[in-house]
């Protein structure tokens, strides 16, 4: 598991390779949270992630909601087709925006 | 008594002991035996208990007739100092039955009429039914005293499956449509809003609620609550099945026992201790692990409690049970009671359980709220539940236990000078003291007189002893005498030592945590059961309505609780209005036509 975060101005970037699962989950929690005391805009790219287990989603959930109380905004980059399927049979897809490319994410926190 | 030498006003409850016409005076007898002669003034006026929906109905005009021995009177008074002593003048009474050693709350359709009241209410203030159809996306939370909704577009899980809890009881009691179109659109709204299906794991667990606004909803996957916060508390996951499967008992609805089902592979799999038994009352979300040090900032970390062991019972297990007579549901109701057993009793340091225990069930006296602190209600729930257990796996230690508690409480526990039960005491009394200390005060909770209620009755129905049901009578008169709400509907949280509403802050709300329909309909539900089916006798109507395919074998179960064996028949059954005849009138089960629609079943249950 990589985690790679960067700030951009007002937005928070943060880059993940590797699989999501209930082993993983909470460092990427862990590291994702740290990133978020620089901003309240967060894109993760989710390009180099293969699996997202459903210990992934809630983790993501728990994310969306620390954003949200900030009165900020995610945004999830390069999904997956087959995590795109999870997270709308499980209800998640509604919550975050999804963009395909970076430049298209940084668009959609503007 | 003598050295406060002021007027204050108080409620004194007792019975008559001798009406004295000259005097304007009567004497009465508290429940725990004290004597006190009260004055009649010119200005004194008495009522008579009202169901919900009805009138009020005075009794000033009749204190003679019911100023007699044995009748029980809830007093309200001013004292007077006088010499040593006080002179205390009756300002107005509330009489339980309107004839002398009668409670009205006795009467076969009593807990009916008020069951239907209650769901009424909270269709027209969740939903503005009839007006407008029921569409739970409009179900708030909170709601205020009036049943008005503002400022808040919270959905609470539980509260949303504690109300269709309310709404299935209402149908099982009426066979109301209306009744039965809320639990089953609410247990749709659930599935579909607040389910959340664990594919890698095969399992459901339930969020925390949702926050709308318009068409966006934000789910809330952890508990939003101090006690809870950031975590997945046992205790919203047992209760999230509560409505769903009380309308299970009537639809058969294989939707809700997959949940079900899924849901207790949760319990299985992430909150049970298979080291050391019971169940963890915490799990960190993400890992689902009840030892997670995540849970730490709530002090939740490996943890046991009343509720992650005891809930299970009353919030949904008997309801399955009820629905299935599966033997593995049974063996699960048998392990929690015999964990609570093994575990709950501490009798040589408290008259009241402990509640709160460590993974290796060493006691934890230091978390939150809690402290060193007892429920009262929670202990009365033991004792009611134990009893029902006992009629399904009979065992002494069930049965001694349930009177133990019985026989602790009333001292410990209830207002035997005022009548009703307290909320939150000390477990313990310090050198010296004679009472046990009130937590944050001593009001009255609507859900612990509910406890004190079912426990009494349910121990005089099958034990049949008078004592118990003396207690039943006193704890139901104070509160259909003070908790039901005639002006705006339903029934008050709170009411102060004296039975007068407490009307401040979270208590003003009907759709609260906890609130929302859910023991005030259950209240009605078994009260009605064990009043008419186990004290006076009276054969009672439940109503069915099962989907096609719905139950297992087409076998409907109807008995209304567990009642000890032998002790209720099956005597008649309707099948969209006709008479029907393939039942089993002493298992209590309906063998059903093959359908191919919802049928309407009406069944007759009489005691034996």
């Amino acid at each position: 598991m990589i985690i790679e975060t960067k700030v951009e101005g007002a937005n928070v970037i943060a880059t993940v390779s590797g699989d999501i699962d209930g082993k993983t989950a909470p460092q990427v929690q862990s590291e994702l949270l740290a990133a978020l005391q620089a901003g309240n805009r967060l894109l993760v790219d989710m390009n180099g992630v293969s699996y997202l287990s459903s210990a992934g989603l809630r983790m993501l959930l728990l994310l969306y909601r620390q954003v949200a109380s900030k009165k900020g905004k995610v945004v999830l980059v390069s999904v997956s087709e087959e995590i795109r399927d999870t997270m709308s049979m499980t209800g998640f897809i509604n919550f975050f925006t999804l963009a395909e490319t970076r430049e298209a994410g940084l668009a959609a926190l503007a | 008594m003598g050295q406060l030498r002021f007027t204050f006003s108080d409620t004194i409850s007792g019975y008559i002991t001798s009406f004295n016409r000259t005097e304007r005076s009567f004497s009465l007898r508290t429940s725990e035996g004290k004597e006190y002669t009260l004055f009649i003034t010119p200005m004194t006026y008495a009522r008579v208990t009202q169901n919900l929906d009805e009138g009020y109905i005075d009794a000033t005009g009749r204190l003679s007739e019911l100023l007699a021995e044995e009748n029980l009177v809830y007093a309200y008074c001013i004292f007077y100092p006088k010499g040593n002593d006080y002179r205390i003048e009756v300002k107005s009474m509330i009489f339980p039955g309107d004839k002398a050693g009668t409670y009205r709350h006795e009467e076969p359709d009593w807990w009916i009429k008020q069951v239907r009241s209650i769901a009424e209410c909270y269709l027209k203030w969740q939903f503005n039914y009839p007006e407008t159809p029921i569409d739970f996306k409009n179900y708030r939370t909170f709601l205020h005293l009036a049943g008005g909704k503002k400022g808040d577009y919270l959905q609470e899980t539980d509260t949303i499956s504690r109300l269709v809890y309310g709404f299935a009881s209402a149908y099982l009691l009426t066979g109301e449509d209306r009744f039965l179109e809320g639990a089953e659109l609410g247990t749709e709204y659930l599935r579909e809003h607040v389910r959340f299906y664990d594919n890698d794991e095969d399992l459901i667990y339930w969020y925390h609620g949702l926050q709308v606004s318009g068409d966006r909803e934000q789910k809330l996957l952890t508990s939003e609550f101090g006690d809870d916060y950031d975590s997945l508390p046992m205790y919203e996951q047992i209760y999230a099945l509560a409505g769903p499967t009380q309308t299970y008992r009537i639809t058969g609805d294989p939707r809700i026992m997959f949940d079900i089902e899924k849901t207790i592979d949760l319990f299985e799999k992430y909150y049970k201790d298979n080291e050391k038994e019971g169940y963890f009352s915490h799990i960190d979300p993400i890992t689902l692990d009840p030892r997670s040090p995540t849970l730490d900032k709530g002090n939740n970390r490996a943890k046991k409690n009343w509720n992650s062991v005891g809930d299970h019972a009353p919030a949904y297990l008997i309801n399955l049970w009820l629905a299935t007579g599966e033997e593995k549901y049974a063996d699960f109701l048998e392990y929690t009671f015999d964990t609570i057993e093994e575990h709950f009793k501490d009798y040589d340091n408290s008259p009241f359980v402990q509640e709160r225990f460590f993974e290796d069930w060493s006691h934890d006296k230091t978390w939150g709220w809690q402290q060193d602190n007892a429920v009262v209600g929670h202990n009365l729930k033991i004792s009611w539940n134990l009893m029902r257990m006992n009629s399904l796996r009979p065992k002494d230690k069930y049965v001694s236990f349930a009177r133990k508690i019985a026989e602790l409480m009333p001292a410990a526990g209830s207002d035997r000078q005022r009548g009703g039960w307290y909320d939150v005491v000390a477990r313990t009394l310090v050198p010296g003291e004679e009472y046990h200390r009130f937590t944050w005060h001593d009001r009255k909770a609507w859900w612990q007189q509910e406890q004190a209620i079912l426990a009494y009755m349910i121990l005089n129905g099958v034990l049949k002893e008078d004592e118990y049901l003396r207690h039943a009578r006193e704890a139901a008169a104070f509160y259909n005498a003070h908790f039901l709400d005639h002006d705006d509907g339903a029934v008050y949280f709170n009411v102060l030592a004296n039975g007068l509403p407490y009307l401040m802050g979270n208590e003003r709300f009907k759709g609260s945590h906890s609130m929302s329909g859910y023991h005030s309909t259950e209240l009605c539900y078994l009260s009605a059961v064990y009043t008419n089916l186990l004290i006076t006798k009276v054969p009672m109507n439940f109503y069915f309505k099962p989907k096609p395919r719905g139950f297992k074998d087409n076998i409907l179960r109807v008995s209304p609780d567990i009642l000890p064996k032998g002790s209720v028949k099956l005597t008649a059954v309707e099948i969209d209005g006709k008479p029907y005849d393939n039942f089993n009138a002493d298992a209590l089960y309906v063998t059903l036509p093959i359908a191919d629609k919802d049928l309407n079943v009406k069944v007759t249950i009489t005691p034996v």
